[in-house]
């Protein structure tokens, strides 16, 4: 199930809340399990026992974890804490990337692989990283040993975060499953936060998807140049705004169930270097892989090669987390190189530098590597990438750029104004009273347009389902 | 925030969602929608079954989106708000001059469509009269100055051309006389259909290609039946804020039989329904709606018979056939699966005419059923 649907909306979410606050205290993990399995069960499926699997082993590791450093076994501890390990990456290559290797074999004459056309099932690169990180904090004295299954289960399961992330870590949540506070306050500050979400998803992010749709959908032939970028501009502003939208909606359904999770976004469009985009983009991934591979590797206490090294290896994981293709580890090894020449030379240029240069260098490298990121068949993005830059042979503009244009430059406009925090800073001036009202005014106006929206839905898509 | 304010954005939004899930559930489920002009979806079944292929999922999120409380409300705000925000169409709908909508055309799958022709090919081997083939343009090839600069749709002229040139059947051009009539109302602004002005330009364009004489309209008195016609594209689009159409005849009904095959069985209607002028799907008002089967007998005893592979098009165009022919037999393959062959012989048909409009052509898939 997704957020963005009358039925999760206006059923599952009306009886999930109503459910949870009319059992008593003791139940709530009860509700919040069963809901959320529903709420997997409902896409996935079958696939939901490959969560209760993942669920169990890592309950029972994180127990083991925890009995053997408490007698002192700390190699039996580490031998707990790889098998684990092993056994997540190991559901994780099954079900998202031995097709993608088989094939990949395949094409170059070696089929010892068959393909097997296994559906990858949603959320799984989100729930596997969440247990695997489970017992290494057990193992690190970052968490303690979850004691009941029922806790342990609702952790992964929690539906806020199980389709599109944020990725939690147990030690951030682990001490909340057990205890946490509901309040007025906090559930009114969640309808806040819910409400931008799916107004960022429904308002902006599927009514730019469409232009983006319409240019993924031509031949290099009928391309234009002003249009290829412009194509590329809307997926730009469509990915910022649908995921963030999905990681504000996850916190505020967080926070009206009593739980708080770390922001996952924090402007990236206003960076002025590819560092700083990626200290503001999808924060809790590049915290994950800082944490639990960047650091272990060694992380940047070493010779110079060395470190090299291991942002390479980062970075390759971060492009084939986001999905079983090429592209994407093109994708996250361009933000290698990117990142390279940043820490070697350009960063501290980029600082002396006028701020506008830097904005624009960061927007222009962002725009390219989405056109990446998006086009999943290596000769299409090749076509699209030599029109972006008036090597295909096609005219500037034509036509259907100036009729996209008109229709989409009002949205295009809101969508670039509410990339920078502008509009967040001027609310927060507000005096108490006209910030009061005018919060009030924009949440009821977005019930009634996201309700209109979510009813004539006729472009709704998620996104992750790769992931 | 303050514990008051709190409390009221809790209870705003609470009692939004949970408002629209209590009414939505009280109020009587409609099956169907007359604005929109579908059927809506029945409540889920709760079978295993449809557990384990997702059926019930899938037909819950239709339920829950078509019995939402205010559901037209709804449709016509995202409508409202889409055209504020500067766009020009709404759900594949233009909003085109003249307070005109515009269907938009997608391109044809031309795969599909040279299997198509190789059945039309056998059919005109199959049968040993003439067979005629026209694909009727749609608004937004005739009107395509009304559509908003630079808006896409498929070029149709020479999709129209490719095929014709390429078939064994006579071509009917209907192209060259609804452009040459294009300043006057030949389609409807708020409907996807031709009216029966641009309905007499295709009679005679038939009547031409087969060798006949064309009709006079100044022969005929124009009559409005109704001024209240709100079309598909109105229901499609969301757009509330046009005139309705109005719906003329040229032809008089009198003296002509109709026979319709609802089920199999025959029954006795007529060339008008009038009992549809008082519904939302007025254009019905033409022969009464689609049916597998119907035949029209005229008082033109010694004229030809008459068969027309067809779509919704031909349901306004049949009024002026009956000048001209003794019988015409409407063919909808949707919902006939009769062979044309064994049909042409046992009703001693004199011609076949494949008649659709260009976008239900590259859509139907039911046209293999030609060469039976």
């Amino acid at each position: 199930m997704v957020f963005s649907t009358p039925i999760f909306f206006f059923y599952f979410l009306v009886l999930t809340l109503l459910l949870y606050y009319l059992v008593p205290r003791r139940g709530r993990n009860v509700v919040l399990l069963c809901s959320s399995l529903l709420f997997y069960y409902w896409g996935e499926r079958t696939y939901v026992l490959i969560m209760f699997l993942s669920t169990a082993i890592d309950f029972t590791h994180g127990l083991l974890v925890d009995r053997y450093k408490k007698r002192g076994n700390d190699k039996a501890a580490r031998r707990t804490v790889a098998s684990s390990i092993i056994f997540n990456l190991a559901l994780l290559f099954f079900f998202k990337y031995w097709d993608f290797i088989a094939s990949s074999l395949q094409a170059v004459g070696l089929g010892f692989m068959p393909v097997l056309g296994t559906h990858l099932p949603i959320g799984i690169s989100f729930y596997t990283f969440q247990t695997m990180s489970y017992t290494i904090d057990v193992y690190r004295g970052d968490a303690r040993a979850q004691r009941s299954i029922l806790n342990f289960g609702t952790f992964v399961a929690l539906f806020p975060q199980l389709i599109a992330g944020p990725i939690i870590k147990y030690k951030d949540l682990g001490d909340q499953i057990d205890e946490r506070t509901c309040s007025t306050e906090k559930f009114a500050s969640g309808v806040q936060v819910f409400m931008v979400g799916m107004a960022k998803k429904v308002l902006i992010a599927n009514n730019v998807g469409m232009l983006w749709e319409a240019y993924k959908a031509m031949a290099p032939g009928e391309l234009t140049v002003a249009g290829a970028w412009l194509g590329v501009l809307a997926f730009t502003f469509q990915i910022y705004f649908d995921f963030s939208g999905y990681s504000d909606m996850a916190v505020g359904l967080g926070r009206m169930l009593g739980f708080e999770f770390l922001p996952n976004f924090n402007y990236p469009y206003i960076s002025r270097s590819i560092t700083e985009f990626w200290r503001r983009w999808h924060i809790s991934l590049s915290t994950w892989f800082r944490e639990y591979l960047y650091i272990p590797l060694g992380g940047n206490r070493c010779s110079k090669p060395r470190w090299a090294f291991n942002l390479f290896v980062v970075w390759a994981a971060t492009g084939i987390w986001h999905g079983a293709s090429w592209n994407y580890l093109m994708w996250g090894l361009y933000f290698f190189a990117l990142l390279m020449l940043e820490k070697f030379f350009l960063l501290r240029r980029l600082e002396r530098a006028p701020a506008l240069v830097g904005h624009i260098y960061t927007l222009f490298l962002v725009l390219v590597s989405w056109a990446i990121f998006a086009l999943e068949d290596f000769n299409q993005l090749t076509a699209y990438l030599k029109v972006m830059f008036g090597l295909g042979g096609v005219p500037l503009a034509d036509a259907f750029f100036g009729y996209s244009l008109i229709s989409y430059l009002p949205i295009l406009c809101v969508a670039a104004l509410a990339s920078a925090p502008l509009g967040k800073s001027l609310f927060l001036r507000l005096p108490q009273r006209a910030a009061q009202v005018s919060g009030a005014v924009l949440i009821l106006a977005g019930l009634i347009l996201c309700t209109a929206y979510l009813v004539d839905g006729t472009y709704n898509p998620f996104l992750y389902w790769n992931f | 925030m303050t514990k008051g304010y709190s409390r009221f954005l809790t209870i705003l939004f609470c009692a939004f969602i949970g408002g629209v899930l209590l009414i939505s559930t009280l109020l009587p489920d409609k099956d169907f929608s007359p604005l929109e002009n579908r059927v809506l979806q029945s409540p889920p079944k709760l079978t295993l079954e449809n557990l384990q292929n997702g059926k019930f999922m899938e037909q819950a999120e239709d339920y829950a989106s078509d019995h939402i409380v205010g559901r037209d409300f709804w449709v016509a705000l995202k409508a409202w708000s889409e055209r504020l925000s500067g766009k020009r169409e709404n759900n594949g709908v233009y909003f085109a001059a003249d307070d005109t909508l515009i269907s938009r055309v997608e391109d044809p799958d031309m795969d599909k469509l040279n299997k198509d022709m190789g059945y039309l090919d056998t059919l005109v081997g199959n049968v040993n009269v003439p067979v005629y083939f026209g694909l009727i343009p749609t608004a937004a090839c005739i009107w395509a100055d009304k559509l908003p600069a630079g808006a896409p749709s498929a070029d149709q002229q020479s999709t129209i051309d490719q095929l014709y040139f390429s078939t064994g059947a006579s071509t009917i051009d209907l192209i060259t006389p609804l452009m040459e009539h294009k300043e006057e109302e030949i389609f409807y602004r708020t409907d996807h259909h031709w009216t029966s002005l641009g309905a007499y330009y295709g009679a005679n364009a038939l009547l031409q290609a087969m060798g006949m004489e064309p009709l006079d309209l100044a022969n005929y008195t124009k009559t409005t039946v109704t001024d209240q016609f709100y079309g598909t594209l109105f229901s499609s689009s969301g757009v509330r804020w046009l005139a309705p159409d109005h719906i003329d005849t040229y032809i008089s009904g009198e003296g002509i039989t109709v026979t319709s095959y609802p089920s199999g069985s025959p029954v006795q209607t007529q060339l008008y329904d009038e009992s549809y002028l008082d519904q939302k799907d007025k254009y019905s008002y033409f022969l009464g709606g689609v049916q597998g089967l119907r035949v029209i007998h005229t008082q033109q005893e010694d004229a030809p018979k008459v068969l027309l592979i067809r779509d919704s098009y031909s349901d306004s165009l049949a009024p002026f056939l009956t000048q001209r022919f003794s019988e015409i037999h409407l063919f909808d393959l949707r919902y006939n699966a009769t062979s044309v062959k064994t049909y042409v012989e046992e009703n001693d048909i004199d011609a076949v005419a494949v008649l659709y409009s260009f976008s239900n052509f590259i859509s139907d898939q039911n046209l293999g059923l030609m060469a039976r």
